[in-house]
């Protein structure tokens, strides 16, 4: 097959670390190619290089056996090459057309939206898609921004489709659209698409051929077809991972939270819990499945209390809780493990020590008449470092310096050294490699055993079915259903996520 | 950027050590001093010279020197009132409005209670009850930015940049035209300070120096030290990993500004009541307030420090006077202190980005340079 | 009557004129506080070279090209090394003030020249800032450029993945904010009142910033906006027009940054802020790096 896009020696390094280290790549016409590898393989960073986002230090592109030199993304979309990034890359308070047309090399002088509207729902016509043009990216959902996404690319006329983590915000049925419109694209108009995942099964679904990196290096390349799934795990991971958790006794004990059609807003001033009930026993794991941005943020924030609750009641350990403060939620004992390690868990600029202190600074063992027990803090990140196997050179380092997942093993050591009787974890393992987040799973496992009430937010169903006792998917700020571990099969859950499936067995 | 065959870029500089702080501090003001040879070109005599006219009357002339040491605590009180709320992340611009309002403060005393010498209380009493009175002042000018800070995130620097010119022309009403702080003899001035209320000097130095000494070694074991501090500097970094950690951002707020406010305020009193010559809030009050801005670079340029802002506001201090006489001395235009003003400012800034930043360069590998068509064909 | 409502109007046009050169760099997402540095320096800038030249032109442009030239330093500083917007706006206004009162001293007094033209006792500048809000708002709203910036100050990641130079894009607005503060800072030294003393500005230029958060990031109530604090102004000059008698006229001074406050702490509530709080840029202040 003729290369219709190639990569020779690509190199880029970053301070500290080679994010490419002369990666080969080829992709060819009209195939669905998929890159595969752990988090920090280097995956968002050659595809980057490709659209023009980040200049390699070394190596060529052959763009249909041309050397090509991309300055900017403007020189890869004039190329035909568009990109739907993993974050989503649309103005949230324009509307869609705007979005789709923004930079548009035909969109000089003035804006005529009327003939783009036309041209664009021939494209969403020809496509079987439909979005209301007029509306505001905010009001949109994860699934339809995406369309928006690769929409806005085929507009530009782009060829070759590169989609970074696709599937990570969306539902298993959504999923199951977007490989099947995919597919149809390659199919049917020639497209070629560049998938970039580290998710196994959606390299086995869609792909025909896939490349995997492992640590900045081409690892493998190989068609779908022939690999197997131990395989490319080995490709990706380097060795055989073992990823059975250990199978733990159920050990209930007292009723320690009760939650009664809890209600709150978004930052946006609209509902965004609508009413969610439920209880948590000591040691029992309520795993609370959906995709970002069903209400989980806020419950979990109304929980730690930093969000105030609209309406409805928090009971901790037999009292109201619903008012009270932060500061009040961490002396009783309520232990929240937010999911932005480097925005909200912890101050980059700081030492360790001082990061520690961040869940301490209030606690009578930590301080003497106003001053902070500085040798105390120095002898607890001592502590955490060595328990939780935390990457650091000293406890004088400074957030800043560590990896996501040196991070994440700080922020849960220090949180669960408080021994909090109930722990919030929300996506605890999202953006983690494989390592680190069977590190995490474990460590959330020895706290239950231990009688921790620990409510876990996640948008990994894997996740979920292996650790929780509880499992709640919630869609649209509400809990479909509190189905016992035992009834909660994928199939069902993922329905539930996706609101597909009514209300089933309330508890 | 390209030069010739090689990419010469500034890259983040990842962890500073200490060392490289006071050089870049020590080299901002060098190279401001440097970059003032340009107001002193009309000057009668040598640039030499004229260096030596400022620096021989701030730091070596008996009567410089003193009000060298004058100015300095006046600047000292006015970097902490900028400083504390920095270490928050809050800026407090207000520092001109607040130190009027604490002259006002200080002023109210007399006016109510001992304008005659034999008043109801004893001097001491009333000297300590001018510092309570325009510390309070200043903190209520400036809880009043902290407080809608706090509560409703107004923008702090609109609302003291407002709260300066309110201020000011508050001052105006007070000691102008008849307004209730007239002098009885001078128009456009305060009433003078009754003489048992001056401010016990020694050696000409008033009390404030130590209060202006004691404040810094404060606000170092403050914020290197305590829980409190701690929660200022947490809030200041990050404040969602302030508010996750239980640190309440609302009282945080409130108490910087009310702190950097009584600070700014006891500026006022010292600058106002406690220097001889003065006495009294003078019409060209509005000066005190432009000087004030000086502490606002002593405090950014110390980093944070107050001990290091002492050596620093000396300087400024020394400084600002020494320039003030040279104009006299030697002629020049009027206005050098506010261009050296000016200049310290732009070489903070300057030094921010050395402290910050690297030069790299490094040579473009040939391969990489040719340019692709970036024109699309229409269609 | 007519008289003083145009002379309000030459005091809109200042308000005008700085606050929408700032509200088109914050649309591209860059903040500067520093608006009444670039205000001084144009001002002065303007004063000492009509004085010396006797050509109102050669003020203007000198104004035109030290406010593009400060804007452009604020630039450099926000953009190329995404420094604190607020530590650079700062340095630039202390700049600014320090300079130019050394620079401008010994031009202390009137200009000296006849006055600038006017149209039945209206001096031109008000007209040319309402041409400028509504050739502003046709670029920002209807334009392909003015979906760019717009983009630039909502997402500015969105934009270059969507082949906008997002970085030159910011440097124009920041260039041309500084223009216009600029022709701000000349029209009151040239033609509003044309006495150089040292700090002439005293707060016009932060009432201006005040006024682009009034506004909503929207030319035509900024336009309203400026018209009201200009008459607001005035009135506090002369007081005895409206409330003969009352008040010092001192106090009267304080009276436009007084209402500045309410207005401020309302459009900070949340009330308003849900109901109106889109309006905001969602990355202005925020330094944006490429990748």
């Amino acid at each position: 097959m003729e290369p219709i896009l190639a990569a020779r020696g690509i190199t880029k390094r970053f301070p500290g670390v080679v994010a490419c280290d002369h990666v080969d790549l080829d992709v060819g016409a009209g195939e669905v190619h998929a890159i595969l590898g752990q988090n920090g393989a280097g995956k968002t960073t050659l595809m980057n290089i490709l659209f023009g986002l980040v200049q390699p230090d070394e190596g060529t592109l052959y763009l249909r056996g041309q050397r090509v030199h991309f300055r900017s993304p403007h020189d890869a979309l004039a190329q035909g090459i568009g990109m739907v990034h993993q974050t989503r890359r649309l103005v949230s308070a324009h509307t869609v057309l705007e979005n789709i047309v923004l930079g548009h090399p035909r969109v000089r002088g003035f804006l005529r939206l009327g003939g783009a509207r036309a041209e664009v729902e021939a494209l969403c016509a020809r496509y079987g898609f439909t979005v209301d043009l007029g509306a505001r990216v905010w009001q949109l959902s994860e699934g339809e921004r995406q369309w928006v996404e690769i929409l806005k690319a085929l507009y530009r006329g782009a060829k070759i489709l590169i989609l970074d983590e696709p599937t990570s915000v969306l539902t298993p049925p959504e999923v199951k659209t977007l490989l099947a419109g995919l597919q149809a694209l390659v199919r049917d108009q020639g497209v070629t698409v560049l998938l970039v995942t580290h998710k196994l099964p959606i390299v086995k679904a869609a792909s025909h051929r896939v490349t995997v990196l492992r640590s900045g290096k081409v690892a493998a390349c190989l068609r779908t077809a022939e690999a197997t799934e131990e395989a490319l795990v080995q490709h990706m991971v380097g060795r055989d991972v073992a990823f059975r958790m250990p199978d733990r006794p159920a050990a209930s004990g007292r009723p320690l939270l009760h939650v009664e059609r809890l209600s709150a807003f978004n930052d946006k001033g609209l509902p965004a819990l609508r009413g969610v009930s439920f209880s948590l026993r000591e040691g029992d794991i309520l795993g609370i499945a959906g995709v970002t941005g069903n209400g989980q943020e806020e419950l979990a924030q109304v929980l730690a209390g930093l969000r105030p609750a609209a309406s409805g009641r928090v009971h901790y350990d037999g009292r109201d809780v619903t008012r009270l403060s932060p500061l009040d939620r961490w002396r009783l004992g309520i232990g929240y493990i937010p999911a932005e390690r480097a925005e909200v868990a912890s101050i980059a600029a700081f030492y360790l020590t001082e990061n520690t202190a961040l869940n301490y600074h209030f606690d009578a063992a930590f301080t003497r008449r106003g001053l902070l027990d500085d040798a105390g803090l120095r002898r607890l990140t001592r502590h955490i470092l060595s328990t939780f196997h935390v990457k650091a050179p000293n406890e004088y380092a400074r957030a800043q310096h560590l990896s996501g997942g040196n991070l994440q093993r700080l922020i849960l050591g220090r949180v669960l050294s408080r021994a909090p009787r109930l722990l919030i974890a929300q996506l605890p393992t999202q953006g983690l490699d494989v390592e680190a987040t069977a590190f995490v799973r474990a460590r959330l496992l020895d706290a239950k055993a231990e009688g921790t009430a620990v409510v876990l937010i996640s948008e990994d169903l894997d996740e979920i079915l292996s650790l929780s006792d509880w499992v709640a998917p919630i869609y649209e700020g509400r809990f479909v259903a509190v189905l016992p571990r035992a009834d909660a099969d994928a199939e069902r859950v993922g329905a539930m996520m996706a609101g597909l499936l009514g209300n089933g067995a309330v508890r | 950027m390209r030069l010739g065959r090689y990419e010469v870029s500034l890259e983040p500089r990842p962890d500073p050590p200490t060392i490289y702080t006071v050089l870049t501090a020590v080299a901002a003001i060098l190279l401001a001093l440097v970059l003032s040879s340009v107001l002193f070109l009309s000057a009668e005599t040598t640039l030499l010279g004229a260096y030596r006219t400022v620096f021989s009357y701030a730091f070596f002339n008996p009567h410089g020197l003193l009000a060298t040491v004058q100015r300095s605590i006046y600047l000292l009180f006015c970097t902490y009132a900028f400083l504390v709320p920095l270490r928050a992340g809050l800026w407090n611009i207000g520092l001109p409005g607040q130190v009027f309002a604490g002259g006002l403060g200080a002023f109210a005393v007399p006016f109510f209670l001992g304008r005659s010498p034999q008043g109801v209380l004893a001097p001491w009493m009333l000297i300590g009850l001018m510092v309570a009175a325009a510390a309070a002042a200043g903190a209520a000018v400036g809880g009043f930015a902290g407080t809608l800070r706090a509560r409703l995130q107004v923008n702090e620097i609109l609302v003291t940049m407002m709260l300066n010119s309110i201020l000011f022309w508050l001052v105006a009403y007070m000691i102008k035209e008849g307004g209730p702080f007239m002098g009885e003899t001078a128009e456009g001035e305060s009433f003078s300070l009754p003489a048992p209320l001056y401010a016990p000097l020694w050696g000409g130095v008033p009390f404030t120096a130590l209060l202006a000494l004691g404040a810094a070694v404060f606000l170092d074991v403050l914020f290197a030290k305590t829980a409190l501090g701690y929660r200022i500097r947490a809030l200041g970094e990050n404040p969602a990993a302030a508010r996750y950690g239980g640190i309440n951002p609302a009282a945080l707020s409130l108490l910087v500004f009310l702190l950097g406010g009584a600070f700014a305020g006891v500026a006022g009193y010292h600058t106002f009541t406690a220097i001889p010559g003065i006495y009294k809030i003078p019409g060209n009050y509005g000066f005190y307030g432009d000087l004030s801005f000086y502490g606002i670079i002593s405090a950014l340029i110390a980093r944070r420090s107050a001990l290091g802002a002492v050596p620093i506001a000396v300087l400024f201090g020394g400084l600002s006077l020494g320039a003030r006489f040279a104009q006299g001395a030697l002629r020049l235009p009027f206005g050098v202190d506010y261009a050296l003003l000016g200049l310290l400012m732009m070489t903070f800034v300057a030094s921010h980005v050395l402290y910050s930043f690297r030069l790299t360069w490094r040579r473009i590998p040939s391969e990489a340079v040719q340019p692709v068509p970036t024109e699309l064909p229409e269609g | 009557m007519w008289e003083l409502l145009a002379r309000s109007l030459d005091a809109s046009a200042i308000f005008l004129l700085a606050a929408l050169g700032e509200l088109v760099n914050q649309r591209s997402g860059v903040l500067n506080v520093g608006l009444e540095g670039l205000m001084l320096f144009g001002g002065t800038a303007a004063f000492i070279l009509t004085q010396t030249t006797g050509s109102f032109l050669l003020g203007f442009v000198g104004a035109l090209t030290i406010g593009g030239l400060l804007g452009g330093a604020h630039g450099f500083f926000s953009i190329t090394l995404r420094g604190d917007q607020v530590v650079s706006g700062m340095g630039l206004w202390i700049l600014s003030f320090g300079l130019t009162t050394f620079l401008g001293s010994p031009y202390t007094g009137p200009l000296g020249l006849g006055r600038i033209p006017s149209v039945l006792g209206l001096s031109p500048f008000f007209l040319l800032g309402v041409a400028l809000v509504a050739t502003t708002w046709l670029v920002l709203f209807r334009t392909g450029l003015g979906l760019a910036i717009r983009s630039a100050g909502e997402n500015p990641a969105a934009a270059e993945a969507s082949g906008i130079p997002v970085v030159a894009i910011r440097y124009l607005c920041v260039a041309f904010g500084g223009v216009l503060a600029g022709l701000a800072g000349a029209t009151y030294t040239l033609s509003y009142n044309p006495v150089w003393t040292y700090n002439f500005l005293m707060g016009w230029g932060f009432v201006s910033l005040a006024l682009v958060f009034f506004s909503m990031w929207n030319p035509w109530i900024l336009l309203a906006g400026a018209s009201l604090f200009g008459v607001m102004w005035q009135l506090s000059l002369s007081p005895e027009l409206v409330l003969p008698g009352v008040l010092s006229r001192y106090v009267w001074r304080a009276v436009p940054f007084a209402i500045t406050i309410p207005i401020l702490v309302i459009i900070s509530t949340s009330w308003f802020r849900t109901r109106w709080g889109l309006a905001k840029p969602e990355a202005l202040g925020r330094p944006y790096a490429k990748g």
